[in-house]
């Protein structure tokens, strides 16, 4: 069937077993709180909040999730800002709950319907705390629909907030799509709230008893949080790489973008990572010796390539793609100026 | 069953804080409902009075600050056979957690809120806070709180359905009665208990001790003597 990028996000969620939204509408990701008022109507295992504001959204799937629930919270631009607070929280609870967001070109409210992929390192270290975070970033809307599934499950498997990116152009692309899911559900991690004598906290903590003055303390319970995370990371090493002998050029590109440079796939060699965060380092370490140059072509002014570089400690080129529009003549020609 | 204090977890409060007596009056209120650890939850924001969440002996969350609410609500909708209580200051609840308030109250979401009203940031240094009265000497008002405190009980009965009730430390056998009513309330309940903080607000107030600040409590306030009308200076409760 023919669906929308957003579409096949909220078909992801509920066949991953989400039963608790809560948002406040902001563009573009406004339509997948739209498909879920309209997909779980008249069923009383799925529950909706319309929040006062993306703070509330946040912390209101965070409470459901202690409640045993499958929650997510879709936003974008100024809402990702907002909810870092919350974000926060979700690792140090460590708690699933799923982030969905629909990147537009920023910063404030900036072009509100355009496409951008400004909020890179924002899912990494835009909330407080020194953590990491597991991200998704599909480029199709079929891939929207697994991915989305991983996304659900990875939060499951690691109990921690999970960020999947989509951007404007994905939201609304449509496209063909099998909503048939090959992925087993995985069960949610803990016993939901209302059985026991367990203390959720943000401080410091011991098993849930604080401890805010001792650095082993800290250090274990750091250990404890990001621990699940870069086990579960191991699981979903998703990415394409499409190698090419005949080219001395590797371009890595992501989501919407990653659409257009797939055409020149005879030309150059293509890397294109589905798990965003943690970088897979080690695969691009395995491929990058094979050529001469790296171009990352991305909707900013050089994250991930800043991230990449510093990881294979060598010069990686950057050609941004911004302002809300994608143009492959012009990104091409940059490419080239790049690379000679 | 006992809800007394967490193995392991020891109270921060300093000696003749409010919070002593609100804790066991809301033990007191939870045993007389028959509750189990399965039957309730408490829910806390930030500050000396959001610590508290933690001592009770149930599943309990210590959240953001001013964002216990929203917490609340979604566990709540998660589990609705949950009775859920939150128990925060009135920095968190009316200060930064203020649009929080305006919105659970008229959704009238089925949680009783529970506010520790000691009138100052505690916990930081005793800065003013939305309670504080006019006039009072704070860390950040040396010449007194130049604003009018926040009317709670006009923000929540401002809703088309909404309990409210005034409590105070100084008579826990009607906090316990009011917190019951607002318990068995079906739908948004809130007691605000006029409370105490000798160590950050009664210092610089000129208060000798926790006892004296009590007896001025004390003398402020009296019983509601027409069940329709709570007026400021009123224990109580109202609702729709």
């Amino acid at each position: 069937m023919i669906q929308s990028g957003n579409q096949a996000i909220l078909h992801g969620a509920l066949e991953a077993g989400a039963n608790y939204l809560s948002a406040y509408p902001i563009t573009p990701s406004s339509d997948i709180i739209a498909e879920y008022v309209k997909q779980t109507a008249g069923d009383d295992q799925y529950d909706f909040l319309q929040t006062e504001d993306e703070i509330a959204a946040i912390h209101s799937a965070i409470g459901a999730s202690l409640a045993g629930r499958k929650s997510f919270t879709p936003t974008s631009g100024p809402g990702f800002s907002l909810m870092q607070e919350g974000l926060g929280l979700g690792f140090a609870y460590h708690i699933p709950l799923v982030l969905i967001n629909v990147q537009r070109q920023g910063p404030s409210t900036g072009m509100p319907t355009l496409f951008s992929q400004d909020t890179l390192l924002q899912t990494q270290y835009g909330t407080h705390g020194d953590h990491m975070a597991l991200t998704f970033y599909p480029n199709s809307v079929q891939e929207c629909f697994d991915v989305t599934i991983s996304a659900f499950n990875a939060a499951c498997e690691s109990s921690s907030p999970v960020m999947l990116l989509s951007d404007a152009y994905l939201a609304r692309m449509h496209e063909n799509v099998k909503f048939a899911n090959q992925q087993l559900i995985a069960q949610f991690p803990f016993e939901r709230f209302g059985n026991g004598t367990r203390h959720f906290t943000g401080l410091t903590n011991d098993n849930g008893r604080p401890d805010t003055k001792n650095p082993e303390t800290f250090k274990k319970w750091m250990k404890y949080l990001t621990g699940s995370i870069i086990e579960t990371a191991k699981k979903y090493e998703l990415y394409d790489y499409l190698p090419n002998s005949a080219s001395e050029t590797l371009i890595i590109s992501f989501g919407s973008i990653s659409r257009a440079i797939n055409q020149w796939k005879n030309e150059f060699a293509l890397f294109r990572p589905v798990r965003i965060f943690p970088l897979l380092k080690q695969q691009l370490a395995e491929v990058e010796q094979e050529y001469k140059n790296i171009v990352v072509v991305e909707g900013n002014y050089g994250q991930y390539r800043d991230v990449v570089a510093a990881a294979l400690h060598r010069e990686i080129k950057s050609v941004p793609v911004v302002g809300g529009e994608i143009n492959p003549e012009e990104i091409y020609q940059q490419i080239k100026q790049a690379i000679n | 069953m006992s809800y007394n204090f967490k193995k392991d977890i020891k109270p921060i409060w300093c000696p003749g804080c409010g919070l002593h007596i609100i804790y066991r009056a809301m033990i007191k209120t939870f045993k007389n409902f028959g509750w189990t650890n399965k039957d309730v939850a408490v829910i806390s924001g930030i500050g000396c009075t959001g610590r508290g969440a933690g001592y009770f002996n149930l599943d309990t969350a210590h959240t953001t600050h001013g964002r216990s609410l929203c917490v609340a609500e979604g566990l709540k909708l998660g589990n609705p056979d949950l009775n859920v209580v939150v128990l925060s200051g009135d920095g968190d609840l009316f200060g930064i957690g203020g649009n929080h308030l305006l919105h659970v109250a008229r959704r009238n979401t089925n949680i009783t809120v529970i506010c520790n009203s000691n009138k100052i940031y505690g916990m930081t240094g005793g800065q003013m806070s939305p309670e504080t009265p006019k006039g009072a000497v704070t860390a950040t008002t040396p010449k007194g709180a130049p604003y009018n405190p926040i009317h709670s009980q006009k923000i929540v009965t401002a809703n088309d359905d909404y309990f409210y009730g005034r409590a105070s430390i100084t008579d826990m056998k009607q906090m316990q009665e009011i917190l019951t009513e607002a318990i068995n309330w079906q739908g948004f309940s809130f007691v605000n208990v006029q409370s105490i903080c000798p160590t950050n607000y009664g210092r610089r107030a000129g208060f000798k001790n926790a006892s004296e600040m009590m007896q001025v409590l004390d003398e402020r306030i009296t019983k509601q003597t027409n069940p329709e009308i709570l007026e400021e200076n009123q224990l109580g409760f109202v609702h729709s």
